[in-house]
């Protein structure tokens, strides 16, 4: 086991179009830690994460995983990367013409060469630790909603990954379920010493399993810190965020009226 | 006056720049594809990463016998049109006998791979992109690429296999379609027998023809899978997006046929 | 990972020392299977095992189903903690006869 930061973020700028999302994002995830990125929509935490799973290309800046820098590795060195990397999407992206079980078996059906059976023992025994067993045999569209996060879960961890990471775990699930999932998340890093980042909007789950918290607000980190910290914190805007009151922004008369005629 | 003619000239003309620009950039796109395409195919096996026959098979299935009945009937309706203008037009003529080598060179050269383009686009184009675009909205494809599945080699690299192989067959398919329609309406016309029109037939018919046909089918078939893959990953905006650009796959994928079919043909009865 | 059987007190030991993981685990699941295939009394000794993922557990669930269709006996012994924890993760501690070592065995077979 690698000691030390699983990511390092390190001056990360990105643009959609000409507009800027992220903004000299700095961001340090320790070995075996569960890391929150929490935010509004629109603070930039879905692009975030988008980078940290080498979906698009910065403007500028580095990600490290695992101490290799994302941003500049080869295809086959990201490759290999993504064999200890899982991800939990938010809508579950399991492949619609597959059943559960196949879909938490691809992974093992395209990296390893285990055995057949090996391969459905592995991929019940996934769907056994999120309390999806004997749900295999079914289609994706034949799941609920919180049935389809647990089985993305199975299939994100399915390769005994270094890296999970997480996409609104709680979002549109019933508060029961959602605090399952979370316990979930716990024991799998306690059990598999994974390093897992959640990114969610969700303030009780985001306090209940997180190890620290990044908020990130307009692209820009306002604050990472313990879960303590982030409850005392004295930034405005994060106790706008925590107390969910909406933003008041300063009004700049000119710029504002420039907007609304278009000029 | 002058100068806002010459403004929307000027306006005109940035909009055609434009248009063309975006028209290089798909080609472009599409030759990025191919080629990328085949280099699964080619190279994936030796880098571990193989091209899935399986699902290759299954888009054969679903290209080609699913869609036979369909092909079937309508080139059947073709030959028998055929049929019924050729002998309608040379009546005048007093050359009736002749329409059996209308019917057969047009339908090899022209009617079987045209019909079965269409066809094909229509039906698996549009398939195509609809099940493409609603992989892009569910994020399914973001979740192959970081299991490290490339989705080219994955979803493109089978599509385009299949319709290497289901074209040019369905093609023969039609072909044989059209004739039986052919002969069947010149057998109750002209009391022409079945066997005498197969002879005709194929006396009149030279390999080269039917070959033109099938070479005509491949490129048709390369069209249908990169259109309609290329707007199923273009896809943006939920189930609306879906719609849209299973719609546009269909349409730019025909289109794309009758003028490729238009060149094809210029160029080799030069 | 390394391992090796020796027969004991009726029981073939499995024993395996090191990291099993996707690497190596198919032979461990070779090594475990071939003492059922030949008709013994199988016990997997996991006291050296400094890591186990799914597909080395999967070996284990294989090896103990392939180990009651045959009417044989199987047990995993010196289950480290951190073996324990995977285990306990798909609740398969629940599952598997496991002993602290082969005398505790002996003395449950009775």
């Amino acid at each position: 086991m690698s000691t030390g930061a699983a990511i390092e973020v390190d001056e990360l700028v990105t643009h959609y179009g000409s507009r800027r999302i992220l903004d000299r994002v700095d961001l340090r995830v320790e070995s075996g830690e569960i890391m929150v990125i929490m935010g509004g929509s629109g603070s930039g935490k879905s692009t975030l994460l988008r980078h940290l799973l080498g979906l698009q290309r910065p403007t500028s800046g580095s990600i490290r995983l695992l101490g290799m820098d994302i941003t500049e590795s080869s295809a086959a060195e990201l490759q290999a990367l993504r064999r200890n990397m899982g991800v939990s999407f938010q809508g579950g992206a399991l492949l619609s013409s597959m059943t559960v079980a196949e879909n938490v078996m691809l992974p093992l059906r395209e990296h390893t060469a285990l055995d057949e059976q090996t391969m459905q023992i592995i991929a019940r025994m996934k769907l056994e630790v999120v309390n999806l067993g004997g749900f295999g045999e079914l289609k994706p569209a034949q799941l609920s909603g919180g049935m389809i996060k647990r089985a993305a879960l199975a299939r994100a961890i399915v390769m005994d990954p270094k890296l999970l990471f997480f996409d609104e775990p709680s979002a549109g699930l019933d508060p029961v379920v959602a605090a399952d999932l979370d316990e979930l998340i716990i024991k799998l890093r306690d059990t598999m010493q994974m390093t897992i980042v959640v990114v969610t909007h969700e303030l009780d789950s985001a306090f209940k399993i997180a190890d620290r918290i990044t908020v990130l607000d307009h692209g820009r980190i306002l604050l990472t810190g313990s879960v303590e910290e982030v409850r005392s914190s004295s930034i405005q805007r994060v106790q706008d965020l925590l107390n969910r009151r909406p933003r008041e922004e300063e009004i700049d008369p000119d710029d504002y009226l420039r907007r609304l005629t278009g000029g | 006056m002058a100068e806002t003619r010459q403004a929307a000239l000027a306006l005109s003309l940035a909009r055609a720049g434009r248009a063309f620009v975006e028209l290089l950039e798909e080609f472009g796109y599409y030759l990025a594809l191919i080629v990328e395409s085949f280099f699964w195919i080619l190279l994936g096996p030796s880098r571990r990463q193989p091209v899935r026959l399986s699902a290759a098979v299954q888009q054969m299935v679903e290209i080609g016998i699913n869609g036979l009945p369909i092909v079937f009937v309508l080139s059947f309706a073709i030959g028998v049109m055929l049929a019924i203008q050729g002998i309608h037009t040379l009546k005048q003529f007093g050359a009736e006998t002749q329409v059996v080598l209308g019917i057969a060179l047009s339908v090899t050269r022209e009617f079987g791979p045209l019909i079965t383009g269409i066809l094909i686009a229509g039906r698996s184009g549009s398939a195509l992109a609809a099940r493409i675009g609603t992989m892009v909205v569910n994020q399914e494809i973001d979740a192959l690429r970081v299991m490290g599945i490339n989705p080219v080699r994955y979803l493109v690299s089978p599509v385009l296999i299949a319709m290497l192989v289901m074209v040019p067959l369905v093609t023969l398919f039609s072909d044989f379609a059209a004739l039986l329609g052919g002969a069947a309406f010149c057998n109750i016309e002209l009391g022409l027998s079945y066997a005498a029109y197969w002879d005709q037939s194929t006396g009149f018919m030279t390999t080269d023809d039917v070959l033109q046909g099938l070479a005509k089918s491949v490129v048709f078939g390369v069209i249908i899978a990169l259109v309609g893959v290329t707007n199923g990953f273009a896809v943006s905006g939920g189930a609306e997006g879906v719609g849209k650009s299973t719609t546009r796959a269909v349409v730019l994928a025909i289109s794309y046929i009758v003028l490729a079919d238009m060149a094809f043909t210029y160029f080799l009865n030069r | 990972m390394a391992y090796q059987v020796k027969t004991q007190d009726g029981y073939d030991i499995v024993l395996l020392t090191g990291d099993v993981d996707l690497s190596c685990s198919p032979d461990a699941r070779k090594a475990i299977l071939a003492s059922l295939e030949q008709g013994h009394h199988t016990l997997v000794d996991l006291s050296g095992v400094t890591y186990i993922d799914s597909s080395g557990v999967a070996s284990l669930v294989e090896g103990f189903q392939t180990a009651k269709k045959g009417g044989l006996r199987f047990g995993l012994i010196g289950v480290s903690e951190a073996a324990l924890s995977v285990l306990e993760l798909a609740r398969l501690d629940k599952v598997f006869p496991i002993h602290a070592d082969l005398a505790a065995r002996l003395e449950a077979d009775g």
